[in-house]
C-alpha cells in the first residue's frame, strides 16, 4: 500500500479537474489529481468542441450566455493553440420560424454578445456549402476548441509547477474521520492500493460525481443526458453553423481539423447506463437528416466515426429535462449542504467554462484553507500559447523539415513544437500520414504527456484520427511504444488490439461506403495477414 | 468480338484469363485498379479453419464435408478434383514465370506473420516456406528474426517474442536483431520513410548486394537461418535471392508485413506477364460501367472512359472482387453489385453487417456477402433470371468468409478454373 499526503485532492481528469489542478498549482497550493482512465477520456473528450459565443443560450438562459461570452474572450487569449477562431453563423431556413432570429439578435445584445445580421448572399459567400434555403443569417463569435489539447496543456502546466497526476487510478473510497472527509483510497491498473490524505477533496468527476458522493455517504442526483455526434471525413464548413431555432437535435455543425462534426442528440438515460452507452442507428439517421438541411452535401461525404457523451447536468428541483435544464455551474460545499467538512463538488457548466469553474472552486478552497491567493488563470497563457507567433515564422525556423509537418505540429502544440521537432530525420519522419504525426511527436507524448496506451496517444497527437483510422500507423505506434516506453512486445500488441477495438466502436455506427471498404482492408491486415486476434488477452499463446 | 471478356484482373480474373488464352480463346481482361494481391500475404489459402475454428491440416478432406454442410459455399459447387487441378494449374503457370511455390503434398503448412502468429495456408513462395525450413524446424537450429534498422513497417521484436512461445518453434534457438545500413548515408535517411517497394528497389541494385550481405551476416551472428520482412526485390527476385544466399551462406526467408505486399505483387506481375505471353489482351485503367442483358444473356458492356464504345463477347466473367476492390458496393442502408445489378446476398439491416468486436471469433457477416449464383456459377439478374453467358468468380461471390476460413485464394483460383473450363467447352463445343 502506498500512502501520500497533499493539500488538495482533485478527483477527475477532465477539463474541470485539470483546470483546477492548474489553478491550484499556480496559486502555490500542493495538489494531486486522480483519474480512473486517461485525462480527457470522460465527457471532456466526447463533446462537440464548440467554443460557444453564448448565442445558443441567450434566448433561454441569459446567465449561461454571459458566462460563455466572457470565457470565450479569455480562452481565445490564453489557449490560442487549442482554438480555431472560425466564427459562427445562426441560419434560419425557409421553414423555420423567423421570429426566433429576431429574438436571438435582441437577447444577444442583452448578454453582450456581438451578433450581427448578414444577408443570405453574404452567408453563402462565407460558407459556400450552405443550404440555398437560407432565409436569414446572424454572425456570432463562436469558435472551435480542441478538448484534448486543452486538457493536456492544463496538465502540463500543473505538473511543471509541481502538481501530481495519477491516471488509470480510480477512487473507490472516501476516508472519513468523524464527519470530515480526510482522504481517499484508490486502486490502479496493477491492482495496487493507494491512500492519499488531504485537507480538501474536490469532486470533479463530472457525471460520475454522483458516485463519488455516494461513496462519501452523500446523496447527489445527476440527470444523465446522452448526446451523440457524427464526424464526417470532409470539412464541409469552415465556420460553426447553428440552426436558428430553439435548441434541438442535429442543429450544429462544427468544423475541426480536417473534418466536420454534426451534433447533437439528447436522450435521457438511467444513471446505471452511463458507462455502457453507444450511438444508436436512429441517432445517425437524425443527425444526417438535420445536418443535410443545413449543408446539403453532407450526405455525400463519408461518415468517419460517431461517438456519444453524457452531459453532467445536475438535477435541480422541478421537471425540466434534457437541453432545457440549466447548464449553469454548480459548486457545492458539502459542509454547508450535508455537514461534511473537506469535500467540495463542482459540476454542470460546459467545457468552455472549465476555467471559470476552476476559479470558483479554487476561491472556495482558498477561503477554507484561509489563504489569500488570487486567481490569475484568466491572464496566464497555457503552455504552447505563450506568444502569438505566426505559423510561418515557425516553419522558417525548422527549414529542412517539410512545412506541412512543422505546421501540423505547431498547430497541435503551439510553441511546444520546439520541445518536439529536431532536424534529425528519424525525429520528423511521418508515422501517421493522414494527420502528419511524426515519430518525434510520438516520442514526446510517450515521454512527457502521461501516455499509457495508443488511445491516449491519439488524444495527445491525433494519430489514427484521419481517414484511414489507424490502418498502418497503429502498428507503427505499437512498435514505437515498444521502443520508447519499454513496453514489452506482448503488451504493445495488446495495446494495438485495444486501440483497434476502440476505433471500431466509433466506426460501427457509420459502417457503410468507404468506411466499410477501409475496415475490410484493416480487418484483412490485422486479422488475415497478422493474426492479431489469435492472441488472447492473457499472455498465453493459442496456436 | 471476344470469346471471353473478363471484368476485373485480380487473382481470379487473371487465372481464368490464362486458362482461356492457353486454350486459344480470344480473351481480354478489363481491369480498373490494383487488385487485392497487393495487400495479401502472397500465400494462397485453400481452407485453413473449420467452422468451429480448428486448424485444418487436410484441406481437401474438409472441402468434401462442406458440400454437405454448406451447399451455398463456392467450394460446394465445384468438384473437388477440379479444385485440386486448379491449384496445380496455378502452380505450373507461375513456375513458367519462375515464381516457385511450396506445397506440403496435399496438406496445409503454415506461414509466419509479422507479429509472430502462424497461419495455415496451402501454397507459399519458396522464399516464405520450403522443405528446408520444414526440416530445420524439427531440429535444433539457430534462427534470427531480422529487420533493417529504421524500417517502420515491421517490428522484428513482435515476431520474435511470439514465435519464442510458439510450440512449433520450441526446438529452435531464436534470436532477433537489426541490420544497419549506415554505409549508405542517403539510403539510411531514405529508409526511414520507405515502404517495402522502396527497399525492394535497393535489393535490385546489384552493386549494393555485397555490402548488404555483409551487414546481414553481422546481424545474423551464429544463426544459420534468418527471416526478413518481405522486401527482397520485386523484379528479378529469384536472381537476387540466389545471390544473397551465395553471399551470406544463410538460409533467408521472407515474412509478409504491412502493404504494399511485395510477395503479392510478384504473383500479380507473374500472372499478368503470363497472360500477355499467351496472347491475352489486358485493358488496364478502365472500368466496366454497366452491361446490357437481353434474353438472359449479356449482349455487351460499356466502360467508364469510353461510354459510347462497347465490348462484345460470347462469354463474360465477373471477377471484380469484394467491397475493397469495388466489385461490391455499400451505401447508407443499401448494398449492390454495380456492373449488372445482380442478385446479392446481404442483410437489410446495417447493424447486421458487422460483429460487435473487431476481433470477434465469428469474423464479420459482411465478409460473406456477395453475388449469389447457381451451381454453375451463373448469377441472377434482379428479376431472378439466370444469366447464361455470365460467370461470377472470386471475391465477388457470397457465402464464404475468406478471413475466418482462410480460403480466399483457393476460392478465387478454383472458381476461375471451373468457369474457364465451362467457357472453353462452350466455345469448342
Ligand atoms: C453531447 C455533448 C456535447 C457537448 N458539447 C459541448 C460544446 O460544444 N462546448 C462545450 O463547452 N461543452 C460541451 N459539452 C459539455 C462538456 O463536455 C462538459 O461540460 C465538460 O466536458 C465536463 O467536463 P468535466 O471535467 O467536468 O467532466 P469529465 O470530462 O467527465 O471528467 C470527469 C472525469 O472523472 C473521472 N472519474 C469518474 N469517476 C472517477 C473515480 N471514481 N476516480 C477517478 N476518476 C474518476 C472520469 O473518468 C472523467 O475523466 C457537451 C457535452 C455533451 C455530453
Ligand atoms: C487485403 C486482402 C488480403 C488478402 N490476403 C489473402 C491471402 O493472403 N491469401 C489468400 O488466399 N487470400 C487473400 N485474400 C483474399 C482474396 O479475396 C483472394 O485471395 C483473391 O485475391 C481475390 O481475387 P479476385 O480476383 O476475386 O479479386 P481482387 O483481387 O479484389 O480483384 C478485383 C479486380 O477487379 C477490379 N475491378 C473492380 N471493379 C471493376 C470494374 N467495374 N471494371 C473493371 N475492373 C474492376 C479491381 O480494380 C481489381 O483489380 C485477401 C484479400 C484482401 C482484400
Amino acid at each position: 500500500m502506498q500512502r501520500y499526503e497533499t493539500e488538495v485532492i482533485v478527483i477527475g481528469g477532465g477539463a474541470t479537474g485539470t483546470g483546477i489542478l492548474r489553478d491550484l498549482s499556480i496559486r502555490g497550493i500542493d495538489a494531486t489529481l486522480i483519474e480512473k482512465n486517461d485525462i480527457a477520456s470522460g465527457t471532456t473528450g466526447r463533446n462537440h468542441g464548440l467554443l460557444h459565443s453564448g448565442a445558443r443560450y441567450a434566448v433561454y438562459d441569459l446567465e449561461s450566455a454571459q458566462e460563455c461570452i466572457k470565457e470565450n474572450k479569455i480562452l481565445k487569449k490564453i489557449a490560442r493553440h487549442c482554438i480555431e477562431d472560425t466564427g459562427g453563423l445562426f441560419v434560419t431556413l425557409y421553414h423555420d420560424n423567423p421570429k426566433y432570429h429576431d429574438l436571438l439578435l435582441e437577447r444577444c445584445k442583452l448578454a453582450g454578445i456581438k451578433a450581427s445580421e448578414i444577408s443570405p448572399m453574404q452567408a453563402m459567400a462565407i460558407e459556400p456549402n450552405l443550404s440555398s434555403h437560407t432565409l436569414k443569417a446572424v454572425k456570432v463569435p463562436d469558435a472551435v476548441i480542441d478538448p484534448f489539447r486543452l486538457t493536456s496543456s492544463n496538465m502540463i502546466d500543473a505538473v511543471e509547477r509541481g502538481a501530481k497526476i495519477f491516471t488509470y487510478t480510480a477512487v473507490n473510497k472516501i476516508i472519513t474521520s468523524g464527519n470530515d472527509s480526510v482522504g481517499i483510497e484508490c486502486i490502479n491498473k496493477k491492482n495496487e492500493k493507494i491512500e492519499i490524505y488531504a485537507n480538501i477533496i474536490i469532486n470533479a468527476a463530472g457525471i460520475w460525481g454522483q458516485h463519488i458522493c455516494e461513496i462519501a455517504g452523500i446523496e447527489l442526483k445527476m440527470m444523465p443526458s446522452k448526446g451523440s455526434m457524427l464526424i464526417i471525413d470532409y470539412r464541409t464548413n469552415n465556420i460553426v453553423i447553428n440552426r436558428c431555432r430553439p435548441p434541438a437535435d442535429g442543429d450544429i455543425v462544427v468544423p475541426g481539423d480536417t473534418v466536420s462534426i454534426i451534433g447533437t442528440t439528447s436522450k435521457e438515460i438511467d444513471y446505471d447506463k452511463i458507462d455502457n452507452c453507444n450511438v444508436d442507428d436512429d441517432e445517425i439517421d437524425t443527425l444526417l437528416k438535420n445536418g443535410e438541411d443545413l449543408l446539403p452535401n453532407i450526405r455525400r461525404t463519408r461518415g468517419l466515426r460517431a461517438y456519444c457523451g453524457i452531459r453532467p447536468l445536475m438535477a435541480v428541483s422541478g421537471k425540466v429535462k434534457g437541453r432545457k435544464i440549466s447548464r449553469g455551474i454548480v459548486l457545492i460545499d458539502h459542509k454547508e449542504r450535508d455537514g461534511m467538512e473537506g469535500l467540495i463538488t463542482i459540476a454542470g457548466g460546459k467545457l468552455m467554462t472549465y476555467r471559470l469553474m476552476a476559479e470558483k472552486t479554487c476561491d472556495l478552497i482558498c477561503k477554507k484553507l484561509n489563504r489569500k491567493l488570487k486567481c490569475t488563470t484568466h491572464k496566464l497563457p497555457l503552455p504552447g500559447s505563450e506568444k502569438k507567433i505566426p505559423a510561418k515564422q515557425t516553419i522558417k525556423h525548422f527549414s529542412g523539415i517539410p512545412a506541412s509537418t512543422v505546421g501540423s505540429t505547431f498547430y497541435r502544440h503551439g510553441q511546444r513544437v520546439h520541445n518536439i521537432l529536431t532536424k534529425d530525420k528519424k525525429n520528423y519522419r511521418l508515422i501517421c500520414e493522414c494527420e502528419l504525426v511524426t515519430e518525434g511527436e510520438i516520442e514526446y507524448a510517450i515521454k512527457n504527456l502521461n501516455v499509457k496506451n495508443i488511445t491516449d496517444l491519439r488524444r495527445r497527437t491525433r494519430i489514427g484520427m484521419g481517414p484511414c483510422q489507424g490502418e498502418l500507423c497503429a502498428y507503427r505506434a505499437a512498435g514505437l511504444f515498444n521502443e520508447y516506453n519499454s513496453t514489452s512486445p506482448e503488451e504493445s500488441l495488446k495495446l494495438l488490439k485495444d486501440f483497434l477495438e476502440e476505433r471500431w466502436n466509433g466506426i460501427k455506427p457509420v459502417f457503410w461506403g468507404d468506411g466499410l471498404r477501409e475496415i475490410e482492408l484493416s480487418y484483412w491486415i490485422y486479422q488475415g495477414l497478422f493474426g492479431l486476434g489469435d492472441f488472447g488477452d492473457s499472455d498465453t499463446e493459442e496456436n | 468480338m471476344y470469346d471471353c471478356l473478363i471484368i476485373g484482373g485480380g487473382l481470379a480474373g487473371l487465372t481464368c484469363g490464362i486458362k482461356c488464352a492457353k486454350e486459344g480463346l480470344r480473351t481480354a481482361i478489363i481491369s480498373g485498379g490494383i487488385n487485392s494481391l497487393h495487400f495479401s500475404s502472397g500465400s494462397i489459402d485453400l481452407m485453413g479453419y473449420s467452422a468451429d475454428k480448428n486448424i485444418i491440416h487436410n484441406p481437401f478432406k474438409h472441402i468434401k464435408s462442406i458440400k454437405r454442410k454448406n451447399p451455398q459455399h463456392p467450394y460446394a459447387k465445384i468438384p473437388v478434383k477440379t479444385i485440386e487441378e486448379s491449384i496445380t494449374f496455378l502452380t505450373d503457370e507461375l513456375k513458367s514465370e519462375k515464381l516457385l511455390f511450396y506445397n506440403n503434398s496435399g496438406k496445409n503448412h503454415f506461414r509466419i506473420t509479422a507479429i509472430g502468429a502462424t497461419k495455415p495456408t496451402y501454397l507459399s513462395q519458396e522464399s516464405v516456406f520450403n522443405e528446408q525450413l520444414d526440416l530445420a524446424l524439427k531440429n535444433n537450429t539457430r534462427i534470427s528474426i531480422l529487420n533493417f534498422e529504421g524500417f517502420r513497417d515491421y517490428y522484428q521484436e513482435f515476431a520474435f517474442s511470439n514465435l519464442k512461445k510458439n510450440s512449433l518453434f520450441n526446438k529452435l534457438n531464436i534470436s532477433s536483431g537489426s541490420i544497419k545500413l549506415s554505409f549508405l548515408p542517403d539510403t539510411k535517411k531514405h529508409l526511414l520513410e520507405s515502404n517495402s517497394i522502396d527497399i525492394a528497389r535497393l535489393f535490385e541494385t546489384e552493386k549494393y548486394l555485397p555490402r548488404i550481405s555483409e551487414e546481414i551476416k553481422k546481424a545474423a551472428g551464429d544463426s544459420t537461418i534468418i527471416t526478413l520482412p518481405a522486401f527482397i526485390g520485386l523484379n528479378n527476385y529469384n536472381k537476387i535471392h540466389k545471390r544473397l544466399l551465395e553471399l551470406t551462406g544463410l538460409q533467408i526467408y521472407e515474412i509478409p508485413t504491412l502493404p504494399p505486399s511485395i510477395l503479392g505483387m510478384r504473383i500479380d506481375n507473374a500472372l499478368k506477364s503470363r497472360f500477355s505471353s499467351l496472347g491475352g489482351e489486358f485493358i488496364a485503367g478502365d472500368k466496366a460501367a454497366g452491361g446490357e442483358i437481353y434474353n438472359h444473356r449479356v449482349t455487351h458492356i460499356y466502360t467508364e472512359n469510353y461510354t459510347e464504345a462497347t465490348h462484345h463477347a460470347k462469354y463474360y466473367v465477373l471477377s471484380t472482387g469484394s467491397f475493397l476492390s469495388g466489385g461490391l458496393q455499400s451505401g447508407f442502408n443499401k448494398m449492390y453489385e454495380p456492373v449488372f445489378n445482380l442478385q446479392f446476398n446481404w442483410s437489410r439491416k446495417r447493424n447486421k453487417w458487422y460483429s460487435d468486436n473487431f476481433f470477434s471469433a465469428e469474423s464479420h457477416p459482411f465478409l460473406s456477402f456477395g453475388v449469389n449464383t447457381n451451381a454453375a456459377l451463373h448469377p441472377y439478374d434482379k428479376d431472378g433470371n439466370v444469366i447464361d453467358n455470365l460467370y461470377c468468380i472470386g471475391a465477388v461471390l457470397s457465402d464464404y468468409d475468406p478471413v475466418r476460413e482462410a480460403s480466399g485464394g483457393g476460392v478465387a483460383v478454383s472458381t476461375a478454373c471451373y468457369a474457364a473450363q465451362k467457357i472453353i467447352n462452350g466455345i469448342k463445343g
